[in-house]
């Protein structure tokens, strides 16, 4: 609690469960409006007899709210409650939204980031597809596209000043965004977030004080990606050294790892997520949705043909992250682990070892964790994102 | 090998909100604001305590100098009454002490020999009394000695011894209340009168008289 005593002057008191620098011990991690899904993907872990349990795990009901895409949306702040089991001391929030950005970059990009504000978001282009008659939790459609998101009132003009750096994991407010930044191994490197402000505020809110849980912590999804391989127990035996493939409906992304600091975060480039994947299979084997997992994971159908077209470009991409840890971190793998895929994997592998002599092994994203028995544990996939959130927000480190 | 978690919170520390349903920021100014009056009343019961202690401290003292005005009185007039009371008490020593001898020397007449001339009864002065003892600022009343002794001086003149004999015999019983055994001759010797062609023998005889007692 910080009291400001006068215009200069503030003291910070530091009050039992007052959300201070103290790890928490019992987290719900939660992400919010994804597109893949209706609902929210929620992830509750605790901190019991020196080992980190998953007291819950379950796809909830959204807040009675959409993500505002505009200032003027924030006064429509809806409340929101979390079903019982998730109704821990603290929650940490990962946000999808299409104005977020989370990348590496060199300090002074980050710094022309700040500066630029929220004429560096994205542009809101392409709203969720809905599908009829099904209520979606994501970002709002927009009711007329054509429109330019208006600016904030509160920014009439550009700064002329340069922003201050951040210092590591601060988040402070720029023209209408909130950024939070780290440094990477390589010198002169930061991995940062930002969400525009007004979203940042809304989603803070949601969660009302004196009832549990309460937000400790905002994240972009990316941020909570990266944090949830943290307890995977091959991760810690290679000593957070780590080359890992998120797999995501929409992208896949690469995370590089070097003693548990992250040293290369990169969206493939050219490539969809692991719907594109299934539609390519859909569209060469001439199959429908339902039949893609058994397609992927029997042998009766060869689906090869249909998924080397669309691996091999990724995994070129990945040669390139792959050369990159190896010539700047003195990084060598002989397996990466992919996270997220579901189905297919051993098909990736094949393809990997073919042309990289890289292995890639898909653990269970609850592995690491103690799984107890009131709390569902399948579809470990869908909860990667939210259990990222919870083990980022837990500040759970190697 | 310890490596810092990675959490790029974008929340701010002061936006987090408590989940307790007591709610700090709430309760912690109005626990000091009940705090402050706590404190505000307890100096007030405290002040009132002090103002009513001095008020009675005040009565007390105004009480205690009319008190001790009223004890001065008393004193006084319980030395007044001592005073009176001793008086008193002296005056029934006195009482006491009182000696009748008027009727004994009434019948002294009848008993003195037709050859005896009493010409002189006197009665020694008591020795004085000291009235006002060293350290002793006011006089006291009364005798210090509760016994007081006296001398009877009977003195006359005689033709002859025989006569004296019998009137200290005539002594010896029925004036008790005048004279007690104890007596010596003073003085017995020849006088310049003579009665009768003869010459005449002045005598003078002393007698204790009873004591004189000063007492209830």
């Amino acid at each position: 609690m910080k009291l400001q005593l006068t215009r200069t002057k503030t003291i910070e008191i530091k009050l039992p469960g007052g959300g201070g620098p103290k790890s928490a011990t019992d987290i719900t991690g939660v992400e919010m409006f994804s597109p893949d899904c209706e609902g929210c993907h929620a992830v509750r872990i605790v901190y019991k007899k020196k080992a980190w349990h998953l007291a819950a795990a379950d796809l909830i009901a959204g807040p009675n709210g959409e993500l505002p895409s505009r200032w003027e949306e924030t006064p429509h702040q809806p409340t929101w409650e979390l079903p019982h089991a998730f109704q821990s001391p603290h929650a940490a929030l990962a946000v999808n939204s299409t104005m977020s950005s989370f990348s590496q970059s060199t300090t002074d990009a980050i710094v022309q980031d700040m500066m630029a504000g929220l004429d560096a978001a994205p542009v809101v282009s392409a709203p969720p597809k809905a599908e009829p008659g099904k209520r979606r939790f994501g970002l709002k459609k927009e009711s007329a596209p054509s429109a330019p998101p208006p600016k904030p009132a509160a920014k009439p003009e550009m700064p002329n000043r340069k922003p201050e750096f951040p210092k590591t994991g601060e988040s402070v407010s720029e023209n209408g965004r909130r950024f939070v930044t780290r440094p990477m191994p390589e010198a002169g490197f930061h991995i940062y977030a930002s969400l525009p402000e007004f979203q940042t505020l809304w989603v803070s809110r949601l969660l009302p004080e004196g009832r549990r849980p309460t937000a400790s912590s905002i994240q972009v999804t990316e941020s909570a990606l990266m944090a949830s391989v943290f307890l995977q127990p091959e991760f810690k035996a290679a000593d957070g050294n780590a080359l890992v493939i998120f797999a995501r409906k929409n992208a896949f992304y690469f995370a590089g790892y070097k003693n548990g600091e992250p040293a290369l975060w990169m969206r493939c480039p050219s490539a969809g997520g692991t719907t594109a994947m299934r539609n390519a299979i859909k569209k060469t084997l001439g199959v429908d949705e339902e039949l893609v997992d058994s397609v992927l994971n029997d042998s009766l159908i060869d689906p090869r043909p249909a998924l080397e077209p669309f691996v091999r470009p990724i995994l070129a991409q990945l040669e390139l992250s792959l050369a990159y840890l190896t010539s700047k971190h003195g990084l060598k793998f002989d397996h990466a682990l992919l996270m997220g895929l579901g189905a297919g994997v051993e098909h990736w592998s094949a393809f990997a070892e073919d042309s990289l002599r890289l292995k890639l092994i898909a653990p269970d994203p609850f592995d690491g964790l103690i799984v107890d028995k009131n709390a569902k544990a399948d579809g470990a996939d869908g909860h990667l994102v939210a259990l990222g959130a919870a083990i980022a927000g837990a500040e759970v480190s190697l | 090998m310890k490596s810092s978690s990675l959490h790029l919170n974008l929340l701010k520390q002061n936006e987090k909100l408590s989940s307790s349903p007591v709610r700090l920021r709430v309760m912690l100014p109005v626990g000091a604001l009940l705090a402050c009056a706590g404190l505000l009343l307890w100096w007030g019961v405290l002040f009132t305590q002090l103002m009513m202690t001095r008020a009675q401290a005040k009565g007390i003292e105004e009480e205690l100098d009319a008190k001790r005005k009223e004890h001065a009185e008393v004193i006084k007039q319980r030395d007044l009454a001592r005073e009176l009371k001793l008086q008193l008490e002296q005056l029934d020593y006195y009482k006491a002490g009182v000696r009748s001898i008027g009727e004994p020397l009434a019948k002294l007449a009848e008993v003195v020999p037709l050859r005896v001339q009493i010409k002189d009864l006197s009665i020694s002065r008591p020795p004085a009394q000291i009235l006002q003892p060293p350290n002793v600022k006011v006089p006291l009343f009364g005798p210090t000695e509760n016994v007081e002794t006296q001398k009877l001086v009977i003195a006359g003149l005689t033709t002859k011894e025989t006569p004296v004999i019998s009137l200290m015999e005539s002594l010896g019983s029925g004036f008790d209340s005048l004279v007690t055994h104890d007596h010596r001759i003073k003085s017995y010797r020849q006088d310049n009168a003579e009665a009768d062609g003869k010459k005449l023998l002045s005598f003078e005889v002393e007698y204790t008289m009873p004591e004189r007692r000063f007492a209830k």
